[in-house]
């Protein structure tokens, strides 16, 4: 395999991906859950940058990255924040024990 | 400006859902006040529509350029009918300020009823087949919530679930038809089904018209799926008589009517029509005469005018059975609405347990009795006039068993409403109620209605005119006022019509001391003549299969995450395939 800087950068992307959907698949801590969603986004951030770079966009591709982080930001903030109401609510922080929508 | 006035007609009432909802059921009495005036500001807007009444598009909507353009027609059809939902959902929600009063939840109550008149008013006026699906799904769910309004009833919750799952039926007619009619014209307008009617496969045609009758004999509970509406009553009263009397259930006859031109060559369809209308129009008047519920017997005669528009329509009178909308409307709403307010003030629906409420609320008494003989259709009411015109235009135009069958249901209905008046306002008291009087708001709405049952025939003219003028398919003849009333008068069906209705009257007169002392129940008629039982199936079936597919509703937020993730890989799969 040839190890070219954008090689790196996709194997990157790919592995951040892969360890933040793993996470989410078997966490069940609600702030553990909000922190592995960090961690897939911020592979999708640096897929933008790749994606700008290998389209030739690069000023674009940094830029979506740009608004990602901040619109990032606020989502882990409202999640920290639902955290906080369900361990009020619920007393706990174990998804697997918050399954109100059991249909 | 037209344009700007159907944004308003639907954009009002849907404002002052939201405002409602806003105003927060802290507050019972801005909620009332929004409620009756964002309505009756859309009833307002609904009668200006008529002097902008064209067969043109209005307002297009940019969609997707593979569709076209997405329009909204106030022609004739749409622009009467939106006039009759604004207009009687302004004086139903009127009512509503005294009859639930005490209620709780009021934010979902005003809310489902302003958005249900939005959607009624879109349905009729848009012209194209998306969005006339899209609002026709938007009403079936007001309905359904609706009647499950009191949901700590189980029987009103089985009545909301029934209405929703067979009015489905009909929704995936209409989308089978409109899709079908989609691949074939490339069109979901309206107007390109008419104008390439006659160069599509007469087989395909025939498949578009038949999906759209299923649709309309589920949405208006015809024949065979006629069971759902008695078991709507569970709504609350103001609801019944807007959503299932006056409007929503006359949106299967809007859609036989709208379409009439474009499927009336195909074989066997308008035979088919006039055997549902016939077939609803005479089983429905037979069980209203056997039932002891008060708004069971109404919704039973509901079905059965219902038939007689579809009736209408299958022997080729778009015009009558548009007229006969328009009256029933009226006094039907008039007749729910009096019997809302008997219900309000003693606090039961059983007519074995009223009797002599005559003396105790004669204005209750005066309104419904103007609505009963509506009904009966005695002249000069309205109901006179547009039933005797569908049986003129059945005798002319259908066999002759078809036409004596529908003047043995004109017998029937003047059987049973008769029955149902003298259940309720004479004879002897048969139970001890507490009476209250009816409320200020109840008697202006019944008060214009009353008025509407008496005078609305006067607009028959006007109606045609609209129609003929607007609706350039449908070719329709001009007749006026005058020239009806003239033709009516001089015609043996209209004196045959009246004698079987006083028949009707007379035999009521003899068997009326049965129909309290030694009533027993039918068991044909109770189970619609074994109909309950498949629209049971139907039901339970529906209920069955989403039975199973509630194990993947686990609640685990991981299972979830799985379910997204899951399904991406199959998008990306599909994607990739397609383009390999």
């Amino acid at each position: 395999m040839n190890l070219t800087p954008l090689n790196i950068v996709f194997w990157g992307v790919a592995g951040l991906f892969g360890v933040g959907l793993y996470g989410l698949l078997i966490t069940r801590n609600l702030i553990k859950v909000v922190m592995v969603l960090q961690i897939l986004v911020k592979a999708v951030v640096l897929a933008l940058v790749l994606g700008g770079k290998i389209s030739g966009n690069l000023g674009l591709g940094q830029s979506i990255a740009a608004t990602v982080i901040v619109v990032d930001t606020i989502v882990a903030v409202v999640g920290l924040a639902l955290a906080v109401q369900v361990r009020r609510r619920f007393g706990t922080l174990d998804v697997s024990e918050i399954d109100t929508l059991r249909g | 400006m037209a344009g700007w006035l159907v944004v308003l007609v639907i954009g009002i009432p849907w404002l002052g859902a939201l405002l409602v909802w806003l105003a927060a059921d802290a507050r019972p009495r801005l909620q009332h006040f929004i409620a009756v005036l964002f309505s009756v500001a859309a009833g307002i807007v609904s009668l200006v529509l008529f002097s902008y009444a064209s067969s043109q598009a209005v307002l297009l909507v940019s969609f997707a350029p593979t569709f076209g353009d997405l329009t909204f027609v106030p022609d004739g059809l749409g622009v009467s009918l939106t006039a009759i939902s604004a207009v009687i959902g302004s004086l139903a929600v009127l009512f509503s300020v005294n009859y639930m009063h005490a209620e709780k939840q009021l934010g979902r109550y005003y809310f489902l009823v302003l958005f249900f008149i939005g959607a009624m008013n879109g349905l009729v006026l848009s012209g194209n087949f998306l969005f006339i699906f899209f609002f026709w799904e938007i009403t079936a769910l007001c309905s359904y919530a609706l009647i499950s309004f009191h949901n700590d009833d189980p029987k009103a919750v089985a009545g909301g679930m029934k209405a929703l799952i067979i009015t489905q039926v009909g929704g995936v007619g209409l989308l089978t038809g409109a899709l079908i009619a989609f691949v074939n014209t490339g069109s979901l307008q309206v107007s390109a089904l008419f104008s390439q009617a006659a160069e599509i496969p007469l087989n395909v045609l025939s498949v578009i018209a038949f999906s759209f009758l299923i649709a309309a004999a589920a949405k208006s509970a015809q024949f065979p799926f006629h069971t759902w509406l008695p078991d709507a009553m569970e709504a609350p009263t103001p609801v019944s008589a807007l959503i299932h009397a006056a409007t929503m259930v006359n949106a299967g006859v809007y859609l036989l009517a709208r379409f009439y031109p474009a499927f009336a060559p195909v074989p066997g369809w308008k035979t088919a029509v006039m055997l549902v209308g016939l077939i609803s129009a005479l089983t429905a008047a037979l069980m209203a005469c056997t039932t002891t519920d008060l708004k069971r017997t109404l919704a039973y005669s509901t079905v059965s005018q219902l038939g007689y528009m579809v009736y209408a329509i299958g022997v080729g009178s778009v015009t009558a059975a548009q007229f006969h909308l328009l009256s029933h409307s009226i006094f039907k709403a008039l007749l729910f609405l009096s019997a809302g307010a008997i219900i309000h003030s003693i606090g039961t629906r059983d007519m074995l347990r009223m009797g002599g409420l005559s003396a105790k609320m004669p204005f209750i008494r005066n309104t419904f009795i103007v609505g009963a003989l509506a009904l009966m259709g005695l002249p000069i009411l309205n109901g006179f006039w547009s039933k005797e015109l569908i049986l003129e235009m059945g005798f002319e135009h259908s066999p002759l068993w078809a036409y004596a069958l529908m003047l043995l249901g004109a017998g029937l209905t003047a059987f049973y409403t008769f029955r149902m008046a003298w259940l309720v306002f004479f004879g002897e008291q048969r139970a001890q109620h507490e009476v209250h009087a009816a409320g200020v708001a109840m008697k202006i709405s019944l008060g214009l209605l009353s008025f509407g049952a008496f005078t609305s025939w006067l607009v028959f003219g006007g109606l045609n005119n609209l129609l003929s003028r607007t609706l350039p398919f449908h070719k329709l003849e001009q007749e006026s006022t005058l020239d009806v009333v003239q033709a009516l008068l001089s015609a043996p069906t209209t004196w045959l019509a009246l004698l079987t209705i006083f028949l009707g009257c007379g035999v009521f007169w003899f068997v009326r001391k049965k129909s309290t002392l030694a009533y027993k129940p039918s068991l044909v008629l109770d189970s619609s003549f074994g109909l309950e039982s498949v629209n049971g199936w139907i039901v339970r079936s529906v209920q069955a299969f989403s039975k199973v597919f509630q194990i993947t509703q686990t609640g685990q937020l991981n299972w979830n995450i799985f379910g997204i993730v899951g399904a991406l890989l199959g998008i990306l799969l599909v994607l990739w395939w397609g383009a390999s």
